[in-house]
């Protein structure tokens, strides 16, 4: 009985299937058309809409649509109206590739934003290089702007930056020594390496380093042999569910250093619900803050409330300024030639929402840094560099109890 | 140095206890079901997500939290196994991999509702964040109290179905099911409470490992691997040898991670597991077809 249930299904699948690819049809003809209408720009895009990375991703999308409502309104671009096309690609890669494909051969969307985070980034980087379409990216990591991928652009800061403002304020409190916790992925790896060049340039020393799997839980040994050396610094090359740990590990084990600076962890509000009375005094770094005096921030963060009723964070701003980036040189170029608009870019030097936005000659961005925050009493405040700042870091660490 | 080692043991000792936590409800269910309950994980992620909201909306403590969250799961386990489970047809080996396949669905349904209800972010909640000191050894609180309460659990489950009635019913219907039937034993109830019994603990667990161990909605299953390897070192279905196993495990990676670095603990607990399986495949104390 259950068999026969089993097949009536498949049955009423089967006759359902000519609709449903009559569905997909029509679907692909209307993006088609939608695509080729003559008074717009369109421009294409996939990005993490569901799941549990689309968070973050979703902040990018809003800071595109942001940028286009924005361009559109100051009469928009080459003269014509930026409609926006973008599909989701759960995170995963090959579904990237999958959409990028449509939104070149299909859709023949006239130029491309990135999508979310550097696996897909790297992804869909040959399909975009074999179209020979201009992208703006959103990954950190340095690998794909090598040479290789030449139409693709970095439009967020480079990885090795990430704590590099970090290392700067050690410096300038005087501290001497670092130890450094390094979850043992990609991302954490590079930043990493980045601490490490910083902080040889500044003369402070690396007394402790260490990896740890991603999934690793127990942090308890870890501060302990990391305390054993007794460094000024702790920093964590981490992600949030890691920088928690180590926090929790080292209350526990009252491991007292002057500072303590984690990547990611402490700029998701989550660090701080976690932790609780722990996150006091705990630094990260961010790309953007909503305080900072860069050029036209505070109406970025004005109509990016009214439009989404709630705040930006950094991957909005990022996104933003990486479509604002993108238009400066379709506007330079009058016209839509690929190439042209890809030597722009590499020559564009403008003051974005995020800092100075500079690229070097295969694409790297050599002109966004970071921002040192700082949970203090339950808020993030900025604290590095001093020009930036809205508040005085606090340290030395306080301890523990 | 002699510092160190005793706090590696009892750390050890009692992460070990963590890992008892988790993986007991998946043991109850095997031992008396041989079902592998594929969302335990799951039921463990919602539990902790469950805390997570008490504790941010109603400031209920995770100790408040537990009970809440492991009676809901409880109804849970109970819809799945009678409208579920239980009436998934055909015996034998056939019956296991249909049960496997019902409870993988049944794990991805899970972990999109709490997807949908809670977002994909990682979530923690800050309590029990000291430590207690011992004779100049600091041990974390929170690990403290989630590993006790693992061998209370551990204990009375134990005790219940070692030395009471209902739960010697529950093993006689482990060791032969047609025997325990014609016994006059109501074994479509047993199954049942024993179901919802083992999914009561995963949400209990949940509830306070959370402190712990952050959660997101997709993090179920590492948490049903990582519970499914105590089990089988222990022995399938084995209590006292899930005890053992946990505990094992637990200063397996303590020492490792100190002494040989993070990335080697990782890989000895499966290299413990490979050992065993080669020279004792039934787990530590496992015997063919007993509780």
């Amino acid at each position: 009985m259950a068999q026969g249930n089993t097949r009536k299904i498949f049955v009423g699948l089967k006759s359902a299937t000519p609709v449903i690819a009559l569905i997909a049809l029509f679907s692909l003809a209307a993006t088609s058309l939608w695509a080729a209408d003559a008074s717009k720009i369109t421009v294409g895009l996939s990005i993490t809409q569901t799941g549990p990375f689309s968070a973050p991703a979703l902040f990018e999308l809003h800071g595109y649509q942001l940028a286009a409502d924005e361009i559109n309104q100051h009469g928009g671009l080459l003269g014509k109206q930026i409609n926006l096309v973008y599909y989701d690609d759960q995170a995963n890669p090959s579904t990237g590739v999958q959409l990028y494909q449509k939104l070149i051969t299909s859709d023949r969307v006239e130029l491309l934003l990135g999508p979310y985070e550097t696996d897909l980034v790297a992804a869909v980087a040959p399909i975009v290089t074999r179209a020979k379409m201009v992208m703006p990216a959103l990954g950190a990591n340095i690998g794909n702007y090598q040479g290789q991928y030449p139409y693709l652009v970095q439009a967020i800061a480079q990885t090795a930056q990430y704590m590099a403002p970090v290392v700067d304020l050690a410096a300038a409190k005087g501290y001497k020594t670092i130890a450094l916790l390094v979850q043992e992925t990609q991302f954490p790896k590079e930043v990493a390496q980045g601490i490490k060049d910083g902080a040889a340039k500044k003369g402070l020393q690396i007394v402790f380093e260490s990896s740890y799997p991603p999934g690793t839980t127990d942090f308890g040994p870890l501060v302990l042999k990391a305390a054993a050396t007794h460094p000024d610094v702790i920093i964590g090359a981490t992600y949030l569910v890691d920088a928690e740990g180590i926090v929790r590990a080292a209350k526990a084990q009252n491991v007292n250093a002057k500072m303590f600076a984690f990547t990611i962890g402490p700029v998701e509000p989550e660090f701080n619900t976690a932790l609780g009375p722990a996150a006091q005094g705990m630094m990260g770094t961010t790309l953007w803050f909503p305080t900072l005096k860069t050029p036209g921030n505070a109406e970025f963060v004005k109509n990016y409330q009214a439009k989404f009723n709630q705040m930006p964070d950094y991957h909005a701003a990022v996104a933003y300024s990486a479509l604002i980036a993108l238009s400066k040189a379709v506007q330079q170029v009058g016209s839509l030639d690929q190439t042209k608009i890809r030597n722009a870019m590499l020559n564009l030097s403008f003051q974005s929402v995020c800092g100075p936005f500079k690229l070097n000659n295969t694409g790297l961005q050599i002109g966004y840094s970071s921002y040192v925050l700082q949970w203090q009493n339950g808020k993030q405040v900025l604290v590095w560099p001093k020009d930036a700042a809205n508040a005085t870091p606090i340290i030395p660490h306080a301890g523990w109890n | 140095m002699l510092h160190d080692y005793a706090l590696l043991t009892i750390t050890g000792l009692l992460w070990g206890g963590v890992y008892l936590l988790m993986a007991e409800g998946l043991n109850l269910i095997y031992g008396v079901m041989k079902v592998v309950n594929l969302a335990h994980g799951d039921f463990i992620v919602a539990g902790g997500l469950l805390a997570v909201t008490l504790f941010s909306t109603y400031q209920l403590s995770p100790i408040t939290a537990l009970p809440i969250a492991g009676f809901l799961l409880l109804l849970v386990g109970l819809a799945v196994q009678t409208g579920i489970l239980e009436r998934l047809v055909g015996g034998g080996s056939q019956a296991e991999i249909r049960t496997l396949l019902a409870t993988f669905g049944l794990s991805y349904i899970v972990s999109n509702v709490a997807l949908l209800l809670w977002g994909g972010q990682v979530q923690s909640i800050p309590f029990l964040q000291g430590a207690v000191k011992v004779g100049g050894l600091a041990i974390p609180e929170n690990l403290l109290v989630c590993s006790i309460i693992a061998f209370i659990v551990a204990g009375s489950v134990h005790f219940w179905l070692t030395q009471t009635i209902s739960g010697k019913t529950v093993r006689a219907t482990a060791q032969s099911e047609l025997g325990a039937a014609s016994c006059g034993l109501n074994i479509k109830m047993i199954r049942a409470v024993t179901f919802a019994l083992g999914s009561a603990m995963a949400g209990a667990a949940g509830a306070i490992t959370i402190v712990l161990i952050p959660f997101q909605s997709t993090s179920g299953g590492d948490l049903t691997v990582q519970s499914f390897t105590v089990i089988a070192l222990g022995g399938l279905g084995d209590y006292v040898g899930a005890v053992l196993a946990a505990l094992l495990l637990g200063l397996t990676q303590s020492f490792t991670s100190y002494f040989l670095g993070s990335n080697v603990a990782a890989a000895m607990v499966y290299l413990l597991f490979i050992v065993v399986l080669i020279f004792r495949p039934q787990g530590l104390l496992g015997r063919a077809g007993r509780v």
